[in-house]
């Protein structure tokens, strides 16, 4: 027992050096293990196929190029929203975060809203938009602008006053300090909200799919189940995760950490 | 969040129930301002009772939904199945993570996994619980307690491992046993993060679960809304938004949130994530 | 360059929390010419960041008015520059960034202020530091760099508030030691706030002694200039005056 600890320990050593590496090992064991249990036919084949099936599925979705379509399909969308919800979020952010009176009144409705959640407006959105673009778009927005707003305010809000009060005394007009002091030192806090917004984005993004879609990974996924066939229900599984890490771990985490870290802001994960 | 409290705490006697009903009243009244303005809305621009309903309309389904029961009906069967999903991932989740966050190794094997699951929390995975246990109660529980679970264990993790040896050393050396070392410090010191994850999780069940119910039921919130989009009922849609804004409201800012507050602010050695 | 004015100045605050009023400051007058160093010395409390507060423009004052030459402050301007006891540099932008920041503010071209902002900061002796971020640097260098920055900015007039109260003595005892040796070169007019009389007798031509909002007494300092610490401290002028002020602020 403590001769496996020590063999653990020594591994946590060498992954704290090798991260990269190490976020790839796990998944060995676990693919092996579904390999067998698929193999073993513990569970029905249509229900449980294996990573084989699985891969081979993949490359005949791919090649079809119904995968890349409806992959290019759900990361417009997504872009789209996340665009407009980042246009919206932010100046409204600005607002609550800058303004006593804008923050006492429209705080509550913000909180109102967000707790209404994206979902449950889709069948309002259906009847008034239909299945199409416009539903999923809203969607999106709607998701992605909350934690947004709440970040942005947040950050606002944590600026230290001395750096607006250096900044007026060094002749900077109000524009200048939002330009300057106002909308840097939130940006963290903004890349945090639009992080946050992403997560909640595209899963508002998949059950919009699902729900109401014609394309896309939801659909694909969906479209499966009704077919009963679980291969492309488990691609769409696997390729949403990995989008997703790829996105969170490649893209947004290190921007947040380049502009919060160097600057020795928030020592955030 | 944001939401600043004044530190009532430091205000005794009368003055400090006053400052809370002022606090309470300036939150309540842009909500009523909004429910005022919506009649007048509704009758100035004619909107048609299939965009959107007006306030007795509303009232009137609510009225109608409390005297056959289906109302209640709906919302319990929502509320049970958060819960029951909830509880039981917790439950997993927690010794779970605290159990592996023990170990630098075991933390380093599965942190990459429960990532990778907890990105996947919530909607994702409808169709395959759908497939594999058919629609309805077991399919929505797996939902949950799969938004709740991988989320809740990959904090307990970063929190038992985010806890300072030095402090475990200090335990130990003070004679803590197994038992001593999981409730006086790996539990508490982890406990911010453990807090953290099931707000973040129950987020990610709770719509999941609206989801889920849309496609997968035919009792609940969800459901109730989406069948009402067939009839064109706008005022059950509507009403059932309003229940399910005012519940998420009471169980993530009344509940949650404060007891996220509490932890991270009480102990404050363990950073956010 | 420029004088400074404070003329019976008042400020009341509003006590949220126990609902009544606190004055702060209560008919402060006073005249800084211009390129005088005045210290303001007092115990904590005693309404001294008030003042700064004040003259900065970042606080209305509740009755009186304070000059710049003879215009009225209104708020914050470029012409009183400001150095903060928490230093305040912007986390998101370089030390000649920093440093260049009024000269942006003018519309000043970047290559421009980039060589203004590399003469100030030889200055101080920061010319390596210039493309790190404040972050990066110990707290004398950060302080270095507010002072330099407020500088750069040629106000008429300087306003600092406790600047060397977080870094540790040794440190503090240097830039004491750069601040008389730039301020000779440039003559600035400066409004000086601290609670340490050893430093308000070593920087200042004349030391005013604050109590409960109020002036107490204004000293001259006569010693003579360049001023470094070895010799001054030594002189019986100075341990004078230090323990005449160091009484009343006691007292006070
Ligand atoms: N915003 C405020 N609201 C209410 N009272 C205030 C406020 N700011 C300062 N005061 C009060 O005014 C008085 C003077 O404060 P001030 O900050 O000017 O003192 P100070 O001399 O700078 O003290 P220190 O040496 O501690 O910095 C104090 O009694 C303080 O409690
Ligand atoms: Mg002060």
């Amino acid at each position: 027992m403590s001769q496996l600890g020590q063999v653990l320990e020594q591994y946590g050593r060498w992954a704290a050096r090798w991260p990269t590496i190490a976020a790839l090992v796990p998944f060995l064991p676990i693919v092996a293990l579904w390999w067998g249990v698929a193999a073993a036919e513990v569970f029905p084949r249509a229900f449980f196929p294996g990573p084989l099936e699985v891969v081979n599925g993949f490359a005949v979705l791919t090649y079809k190029g119904i995968l890349p379509a409806y992959l290019e399909d759900s990361i417009g969308r997504l872009a789209l929203g996340a665009a407009c919800g980042i246009a919206i979020g932010v100046p409204l952010g600005l607002l609550v975060g800058l303004n006593r009176a804008a923050h006492t009144a429209l705080w509550p409705l913000v909180l109102f809203f967000q707790a209404i959640g994206d979902i449950a407006w889709l069948p309002l959105l259906l009847i008034w938009f239909g299945f199409g673009l416009t539903t999923m778009t809203f969607v999106i927005v709607y998701t992605v602008i909350f934690p947004v707003v709440f970040n942005t305010a947040l950050g606002v809000r944590s600026i230290a006053p001395e750096l607006v009060r250096a900044a007026l005394s060094l002749g900077a007009s109000r524009i200048a300090v939002l330009r300057e002091v106002i909308l840097p030192g939130a940006l963290p806090n903004i890349m945090t909200g639009l992080r946050n917004g992403l997560g909640y984005g595209w899963r508002a993004l998949i059950a919009a799919e699902i729900i109401v879609g014609t394309s896309g990974i939801g659909f694909m996924m969906f479209d499966a189940r009704r077919a009963g066939s679980a291969v492309e229900i488990v691609i769409g599984m696997i390729v949403l995760g990995l989008l997703w890490y790829v996105v969170d771990a490649w893209i947004l985490a290190p921007i947040e950490r380049a502009t919060g870290q160097r600057w020795g802001l928030i020592a955030r994960s | 969040m944001s939401d600043h409290v004044e530190p009532i705490a430091f205000i005794a006697g009368p003055k400090r129930v006053w400052l809370y009903v002022r606090q309470a009243a300036a939150f309540i009244a842009p909500l009523v301002l909004l429910l005022l303005a919506w009649p007048a809305i509704v009758t100035i621009f004619d909107v048609s009772p299939r965009v959107f309903p007006g306030v007795q309309a509303v009232l009137g389904a609510a009225a109608d939904g409390l005297r056959d029961g289906t109302l209640l009906a709906h919302v319990a069967t929502s509320l049970g199945r958060v819960a029951l999903g909830t509880v039981l991932a917790v439950a997993a989740a927690v010794p779970l993570g605290v159990a592996m966050g023990v170990n630098s190794g075991v933390s380093a094997l599965l942190t990459p996994l429960f990532r990778f699951f907890s990105v996947l929390a919530g909607i994702a995975w409808i169709p395959i619980a759908t497939l594999w246990f058919g629609y309805g109660f077991g399919a929505i529980t797996f939902v949950i307690f799969n938004a709740v679970f991988f989320i809740v264990a990959y904090n307990t993790l970063l929190g038992v491992s985010a806890i300072p040896p030095r402090l475990r050393h200090a335990a130990a050396s003070l004679g803590a046993g197994r038992v001593a070392m999981l409730t006086e410090v790996l539990l508490p010191g982890a406990l911010p993060n453990i807090v953290t994850g099931v707000r973040t999780g129950l987020g990610f069940a709770w719509r999941g679960l609206i989801a889920a119910e849309m496609i997968a039921t035919d009792v609940g919130l969800g459901y109730m809304l989406f069948v009402a989009r067939d009839f064109y009922r706008t005022e059950v849609i509507v009403l059932g938004m309003i229940i399910i804004g005012i519940i998420w409201l009471f169980i993530d800012r009344l509940l949650l949130a404060p007891l996220e507050r509490a932890t991270i602010e009480r102990w404050g050695l363990v950073q956010r994530t | 360059m420029k004088g400074l004015t404070l003329r019976n100045l008042h400020k009341t605050y509003f006590d949220l929390n126990m609902g009544s009023r606190v004055t702060a400051v209560q008919d402060v007058s006073l005249h800084i010419r211009e390129g005088e160093f005045v210290a303001v010395v007092g115990p904590s409390g005693c309404g001294k960041s008030t003042i700064l507060n004040m003259v900065a423009g970042f606080l209305p004052a509740t009755k009186g008015e304070v000059l710049v030459g003879d215009r009225p402050v209104k708020g914050p301007g470029p012409d009183r520059g400001v150095v903060f006891q928490n230093f305040a540099l912007f986390p998101w932008k370089t030390v000649i960034d920093n440093v260049g920041f009024g000269l942006k503010m003018r519309g000043i071209p970047k290559p421009e202020r980039d060589r203004i902002a590399r003469e100030f900061l030889a200055l101080a002796g920061l010319t390596n530091a210039a493309d790190r971020y404040p972050n990066e640097l110990s707290g004398g260098m950060q302080q270095r760099v507010g002072v330099v920055r407020a500088l750069a900015n040629e106000p008429d007039v300087l306003l600092m508030d406790e600047p060397f109260a977080s870094v540790d003595a040794q440190t503090r005892m240097t830039l004491q030691e750069e601040l008389t040796r730039i301020w000779q070169e440039r003559r600035h007019t400066v409004l000086f706030i601290t609670h340490d009389v050893g430093e308000a007798v070593f920087l200042a031509d004349r030391v005013i002694v604050l109590s409960k909002g109020q002036v107490l007494r204004e000293i001259d300092i006569p010693i003579s200039r360049p001023r470094a610490w070895d010799t001054v401290s030594e002189q019986d002028d100075f341990k004078r005056l230090s323990s005449e002020v160091l009484q009343m602020v006691r007292s006070a």
